[in-house]
């Protein structure tokens, strides 16, 4: 007794079961969640519902991205449950674009809810933190816009239809060197973006492997809105093409401001230029943008017309690249799941997608490399009155 | 490219300067750092979008609407997160604290209501382009700028001359003293909030009209910017709001123009740095602190 | 058992833990009445310190930590002298300006890897699994995979810190630094008129600091894999001042609860989702309306005590 009459013993003890006191009571709230057992195979010919978790940027400041994810994979969703054989139940959680966000809602998924793969999370930062802990506990993951180097190193349980730079800015940079007889470029980027410094990076190595000269490179951070110095110093340099790795709308900003002060060469933009909302936000200042893209909405094929029409009809815009590659996870997802045979096996899945081949998805024909990265085209879009067409 | 660069620099300042002078009325009546004005200039750059776009307005019309918008969230954010803490002693903190809480909390809302993507003016009011020399110069520019400068000499005018400005640099000098002396010193500081959320509101929708974006997380990289201009120019002076923004613009633009881009974003804090070991009370600072002046 | 065990729970644990300890960082400068905002900053250079000297220098984590706390303090020290001399907002502004520029700074060094951060960090967790497997343990213990084993590990040397990091700060509150720290923040000047070399106490503490929210920073590094110059942005600052100022900053307490609080409550709202951020809001401005000092104060701990005390006897009698 005499132990706890000392003051500062006391008040420790205090301290621990208060923490533990509002850790239980925190965790009290919503245990409820079933566990997902194997007996989910009810009726004949469909093997049951699968769970499948999605870490995202659903609030803050890159929800557009987030906003864009969700609605590909509702729509994926909707056509899964209403076909397939497998249903679908997909269960969100919001990142904010943290990592430490993303470790707790990607652990709360599976360790609460017991999903049986995560779709997400949105960046590759996000991705460099979540991926080792669901590699470990081996939950499959699949990043749908994780352009990074080394995302699918962190394991073999990492997956991502994201198509990488090193596809299609190359292809970009060269077409655009054959049609415009290139000689020295500008480059411009964002630099507090991981994907935006990957794509730069690329742009660079691409580039010099094309012999063009680098007349300056500039860069700027998301979210800025005043690009009149970089562009001013790039106007006095008088380059012949302006290659830009950024988000879609420090994009169009800088496609607007550098028509308005004159800069009339062709600009080539990485993953990011690929987006109905630059043309949007652009207006005609995005005429003659180049971008190189799984993704085209404008695609001569029945699968791109058909996804194109329904999600216009349910959201009333044009479905970017994060949403268009958030539909074929998922519908890959759902592949894997059936050849699979189980809606909650997380290593027979991991397996199944291993094995993916032949998908034909909406951006294009699908399969995953030995690394589980994405094997895919990339066609070089230009934009021609006010939309993406392709370069030829 | 100088000139030109020099343009650049200003026009970017003078965004600067107009959220400065927000940040500056606050701090020099209350001696309090608003970390909400961000959030109300925001706002008030998406009812000048919302009237502009939906209901055709004339542009200074839509400031005026905008201005309004932001006057009245002033007076929600003084009544809700200032009042109740200056009716008892308590740190300087609090207020700091409790208008972080209302700038989480407008920012979600917006995020909310006016969804993530960035949204531009209307094409028209972009304005005609003038070529002077080596320079090409906005309308929207010239406009920012005036305003900015109108504003500023039109606040010195008000605060030295007009019985409220008086009333407002007593109770910024002592609140007691100036209630005792028969000021109503609750309406002057709502009066000083609203004002400066007003001012704050006009410099979102110029800046939304200069930069052709408005989105919810806009007030936070331009709020931080404000912030960095209240030091450099010294915290509660109008005049050192004014040149210190400019100033800010230029350096940045500069540190671009003929330095590495990559570094822009230091430049502020690396300047207000320098400024506080050097002289702590800021470039137009008095060595006393008085406000609002 | 298998509640306490739950990765989710025992992860949101390590973040309490990590922040409990930055909280107690911003605690001992507020020791002073020194507001300093520069903890991201000193978070970001202990967890870059950490991170290299693993992932380039081969260096072990169990040293690589505490030497990102020094590298911290000693950047601390460079700065300390100059900003010291600032009083109030504008020391506030001035660190939060340092941490800013540390920030481009990571964002732009060629060996920091720009914004694409730093990732395949050594976890503490899988080098404890690894030293507890060769230990033998390899099959689990008492039904423990080594997998839970080594998290609850982690757990509890977070745990051991926070508890140690404690017990130095009530030890130091009644020591002779302690009682120089209490006399700065209430009345700097009177401090030095009674022959207390104030600059020195203020330094110390702005040492200590900055030391432990490097550690703070190299242990985050070593739990989470990844770090990258966005994590210890503006937001970060702010977030740990929120630990301070909810919690309240008068006592050690305060910051502990806070940061516990605070880790708690995104996850808590996770049901709210599109709305958590605006409660979050919401109650910031609600708890500085109703109670400005923060959730502990003197005498909130006076009032236990006293209650504690009475039932205690009351126990007794009956």
């Amino acid at each position: 007794m005499k132990l706890f009459a000392m003051k500062k013993v006391r008040k420790m003890i205090a301290g621990v079961a208060v923490a533990g006191l509002l850790l239980s009571v925190s965790g009290c709230g919503s245990t409820a969640s079933a566990p997902a057992s194997g007996s989910g195979s009810a009726q004949s010919g469909t093997i049951g519902t699968a769970k499948i978790g999605v870490v995202s940027f659903l609030t803050g400041g890159g929800a557009a991205y987030g906003k864009a994810i969700k609605q590909g994979l509702e729509m994926a969703k909707e056509e899964v449950n209403t076909q397939g054989k497998v249903k679908i139940d997909l269960l969100f959680e919001d990142s904010r674009g943290e990592k430490n966000e993303a470790i707790n809602a990607a652990n709360k998924l599976v360790n609460k809810d017991n999903v049986v793969a995560i779709i997400g999370p949105t960046l590759s930062g996000e991705m460099f933190a979540v991926g080792p802990i669901m590699n470990q506990a081996g939950v499959p993951i699949m990043g749908t816009s994780t352009t990074a180097e080394g995302i699918t190193d962190i394991g073999e349980y990492v997956f991502r239809n994201a198509l990488p730079e090193s596809l299609a800015i190359p292809a970009a940079v060269k077409k655009a060197k054959e049609k415009y007889n290139l000689k020295k470029v500008a480059l411009m980027y964002s630099n507090n973006n991981d994907f935006t410094v990957s794509g730069y990076k690329t742009f660079e190595k691409a580039v010099k492997d094309n012999g063009l000269e680098i007349v300056t490179t500039e860069t700027f951070a998301d979210k800025d809105v005043d690009f009149s110095a970089q562009l001013t110093k790039i106007a006095s340099l008088k380059p012949d093409a302006v290659m830009v790795s950024s988000l879609y709308q420090e994009g169009a900003l800088i496609l607007k401001k550098a028509r308005e002060i004159g800069i009339k060469v062709p600009f080539v933009g990485g993953n990011g230029f690929n987006s109905p909302q630059l043309i949007k936000i652009a207006g005609p200042a995005a005429e003659g943008a180049i971008v190189a893209s799984p993704w085209f909405p404008n695609k001569e094929d029945a699968a791109v017309k058909k996804f194109v029409s329904d999600y216009k009809a349910k959201y009333n815009e044009i479905p970017d690249q994060f949403a268009a590659q958030a539909y074929d996870a998922l519908k890959i997802m759902a592949t894997a799941l059936e050849k699979a045979g189980s809606t909650t096996d997380r290593k027979k899945l991991r397996d199944s997608l291993a094995a993916i081949k032949d998908f034909q998805g909406v951006t294009g024909k699908f399969a995953f490399d030995a690394k589980r990265n994405p094997v895919m085209s990339a066609t070089v879009l230009i934009v021609k009155d006010g939309q993406f067409s392709e370069l030829k | 490219m100088f000139w030109q660069q020099l343009v650049n620099g200003l026009t970017l300042g003078s965004t600067y300067s107009l959220v400065a002078l927000g940040y500056t009325l606050i701090m020099g009546v209350l001696d309090i750092v608003n970390m909400a004005h961000g959030e109300i200039f925001m706002f008030g750059a998406f009812t000048g979008l919302i009237l502009a776009s939906h209901f055709h307005v004339n542009i200074f019309v839509a400031m005026l609407g905008a201005a309004l918008v932001g006057s009245l969230l002033g007076i929600i954010l003084e009544r809700v997160a200032l009042r109740p803490l200056r009716r008892r002693a308590v740190s300087h903190l609090a207020p700091l604290i409790s208008t972080i809480g209302v700038s989480i909390f407008l920012e979600s809302v917006a995020l909310k209501v006016f969804g993530p993507e960035s949204q531009a003016f209307p094409q028209t009011l972009a304005g005609k382009i003038y070529t002077i020399g080596p320079m090409q110069i906005s309308l929207v520019q010239v406009v920012i700028l005036a305003v900015a400068f109108g504003l500023m000499l039109i606040l010195r005018f008000w605060l030295a001359r007009t019985k409220i400005g008086k009333a407002l640099r007593a109770t910024a000098e002592s609140t007691e003293t100036a209630g005792i002396l028969g000021v109503n010193t609750n309406l002057i500081i709502v009066l000083t909030v609203s004002l400066a959320s007003g001012l704050g509101a006009i410099a979102g929708v110029l800046v939304g009209l200069t930069f052709n974006a408005v989105e919810p997380t806009m007030g936070m990289s331009m709020g931080l910017k404000g912030l960095a201009v209240l030091i450099l120019g010294g915290m509660g002076n109008i005049t050192g709001a004014m040149f210190g923004g400019l100033i800010l613009g230029v350096a940045e633009v500069f540190s671009v123009a003929y330095g590495a881009s990559s570094y822009r974003d230091a430049v502020a804090f690396g300047m207000i740095i320098l400024i506080l070991f050097v002289r702590p009370q800021g470039l137009f600072g008095a060595k006393d602190q008085t406000g609002g002046r | 058992m298998d509640f306490i065990l739950n990765p989710y729970y025992l992860q949101i644990g390590m973040f309490i833990m990590i922040n409990a300890i930055l909280g107690v960082s911003i605690y001992l400068t507020l020791a002073t009445g020194q507001l300093s905002l520069g903890n991201a900053g000193f978070m970001s250079i202990g967890a870059y310190t950490s991170a290299l000297l693993t992932l380039k220098a081969g260096f072990p984590v169990y040293l690589a930590i505490p030497i990102g706390g020094f590298a911290a303090a000693a950047v601390s020290a460079v700065i300390g002298f100059p900003a010291l001399r600032l009083k109030g907002l504008y020391l506030a502004i001035a660190t939060l300006g340092f941490g800013e520029v540390v920030r481009v700074v990571f964002l732009n060094l060629k060996i920091t890897n720009g914004a694409l951060g730093l990732s395949g960090i050594p976890s503490l967790g899988i080098l404890l699994g690894k030293a507890l497997s060769s230990a033998g343990f390899d099959q689990g213990m008492g039904g423990l995979s080594v997998q839970q084993l080594s998290n609850v590990s982690v757990l509890l040397i977070l745990l051991i810190l926070v508890v140690f990091l404690v017990f130095f700060s009530l030890r130091l509150s009644r020591c002779r630094v302690g009682r120089a720290f209490a006399a700065i923040k209430t009345d700097e000047t009177a401090a030095e008129a009674m022959g207390i070399n104030t600059t020195y106490y203020k330094l110390l503490a702005f040492l200590l600091g900055a030391f432990i929210a490097g550690v703070a920073g190299a242990l985050a590094a070593h739990i989470t894999f990844y770090i990258g110059p966005k994590d210890f942005d503006y937001h970060r600052t702010v977030e740990i001042l929120l630990f301070a100022v909810l919690g309240g900053s008068n006592l050690v307490w305060g910051p502990i609860l806070g940061a516990t609080l605070l880790t708690m409550l995104p996850e808590v709202l996770r049901a709210a989702s599109d709305y958590r951020m605006m409660i979050y809001g919401a109650i910031l401005v609600t708890m500085m309306a109703f109670r400005p000092q923060g959730l502990i104060s003197e005498e909130t701990l006076r009032f236990w005590k006293a209650k504690l005390g009475r039932r205690k006897e009351h126990d007794l009698n009956s």
